[in-house]
């Protein structure tokens, strides 16, 4: 049983009283005016807002679009850069032939926006560019980088991931079934690419399932990566080696909804 | 993009499929089966071996994994049964790795052009997930005989194969267009 005295009473009682005077005398009653600058001098800048942006079937088109065209110059700098050097100079015609598909894949597109209304997009995305592809060459074409061909097949394969998985996750938001259907079109071939690859970069019969780098730990490159297309990260490995032997690390998104090629953006 | 709609207001399509759909979805799940078999029968034949094998034994899994996927989509509307044609048409093609070869690329190519017209019939958007996530890989697998044991680019990207979709109307209600907030 606690016994408390008269005393030990009056003082806990004379600090609660203290205690609730000062907080009042910070406060409100206090006397001090409420005003959203309190520790600012002058009026800050009204931040520009962005215009608000609508998401539907054209903007994920030109969403789609953009990607074709980011496909399209990492090619175009992979041939016109002779970065496909040694063995993997024989990749040349296949690289073309890419580069074509996704000529072909970017007009249709154009062609479906135009006819729902939209305005066609004939640029790359530049957020995808700034913070994957622009990295990335930069890391491939390092004076140091002893793997440099090997690395721009590395990342055509990455890009090519990232383009059948946009069109795959992109079929459940758009309205119209035929446009779901025209995107899975596109999504096969952007997946047959990744296979041819994938198939350089870990060929054989035993790389073309999920297998692991026993060393590192870390899934190896595969023709067939899981049993139903993964919508997740796809890591890109390349770079001149560290210290400890190891390359640099990305990993690639679908665009988001920061990346959307809203009505409002141009080229 | 998953989370792309979030910021539109759009009509809504159900999540499970219409009546329309179940019937588009039995004819994707028979093809499925049909792959499914006639992967069985060429691992089962012996003409293949080791890793090789393996390959042919996961392709057919994956046949297998997406009949039952479809299965759980559509319940007891699912017939389980394979289609006669295309495995007749293909089951005699197994004598030898190579022809087995054309010949399972030419389903692979097959059931996903017959997926894709499907895909692009349906309202319920749980099955075009599900369907959109199988077709991809089957593109894959495809692919795959076109590289394998050695690179032909061409064969590779041939996609040309005839799509068993029927052309199955939907009934006016299927699609719910209701409006979701912003």
């Amino acid at each position: 049983m606690n016994n408390i005295t008269r005393r030990d009473a009056l003082r806990v009682s004379g600090l609660t009283v203290f205690g609730a005077t000062f907080l009042a005398a910070c406060g409100k009653q206090s006397g001090v005016q409420q005003s959203d600058n309190i520790s600012s001098e002058g009026e800050a800048t009204p931040l520009a807002e962005l215009p608000e942006g609508v998401v539907n079937d054209v903007v994920l088109l030109r969403t789609a679009a953009s990607l074709e065209y980011n496909a399209i110059d990492t090619y175009t700098a992979a041939l016109d850069g002779g970065l496909l050097t040694g063995d993997y100079a024989k990749l040349t015609d296949a690289v073309k032939r890419f580069r074509d598909d996704h000529i072909a894949h970017a007009s249709a597109l154009n062609g479906l926006i135009v006819a729902l209304g939209g305005k066609e997009h004939t640029c790359a995305n530049e957020r995808i560019h700034r913070i994957y592809i622009q990295p990335a060459l930069e890391l491939i074409t390092a004076s140091d980088n002893p793997d440099l061909a090997k690395d721009v097949v590395a990342l055509a394969h990455a890009l090519e991931n990232v383009a059948t998985q946009t069109y795959q996750g992109v079929v459940t938001s758009l309205s119209a079934p035929n446009l779901r259907a025209d995107a899975i079109r596109i999504a096969q071939d952007e997946a047959r690419h990744a296979v041819v690859l994938a198939q350089v970069l870990n060929g054989g019969y035993a790389s073309v399932g999920p297998t692991t780098n026993e060393a590192t730990g870390k899934p190896n490159i595969a023709s067939v990566p899981a049993p139903y297309g993964p919508l997740a990260t796809i890591p890109l490995t390349i770079g001149a080696p560290s210290a400890e032997g190891l390359k640099t690390s990305l990993s690639l998104e679908t665009p988001s909804l920061n990346s959307l090629i809203y009505d409002y953006v141009s080229c | 993009m998953t989370n792309a709609q979030a910021r539109s207001p759009r009509s809504t399509p159900p999540a499970q499929p219409t009546e329309a759909d179940k019937q588009l979805l039995q004819i994707a799940q028979g093809v499925e089966i049909t792959a499914h078999d006639l992967y069985k029968k060429a691992a089962d034949s012996g003409k293949f071996a080791g890793d090789e094998l393996a390959m042919i034994t996961m392709f057919g899994e994956h046949h297998n994994m997406y009949a039952q996927a479809i299965n759980g989509l559509i319940g007891k509307a699912a017939t389980n049964q394979r289609n006669e044609s295309l495995y007749s048409t293909h089951v005699g093609q197994l004598g030898s790795a190579q022809s087995a070869y054309s010949a399972l690329q030419n389903v692979e190519n097959t059931v996903a052009a017959t997926n894709t017209d499907i895909l692009g019939q349906l309202q319920g958007i749980d099955a075009v997930r599900v369907l959109a996530s199988i077709i991809t890989i089957e593109a894959r697998q495809a692919a795959v005989f076109g590289t394998l044991p050695g690179l032909n680019l061409t064969s590779a990207l041939d996609k040309s194969a005839n799509s068993l979709a029927p052309s199955i109307p939907q009934a006016p209600e299927a699609s719910t267009e209701t409006t979701v907030a912003p």
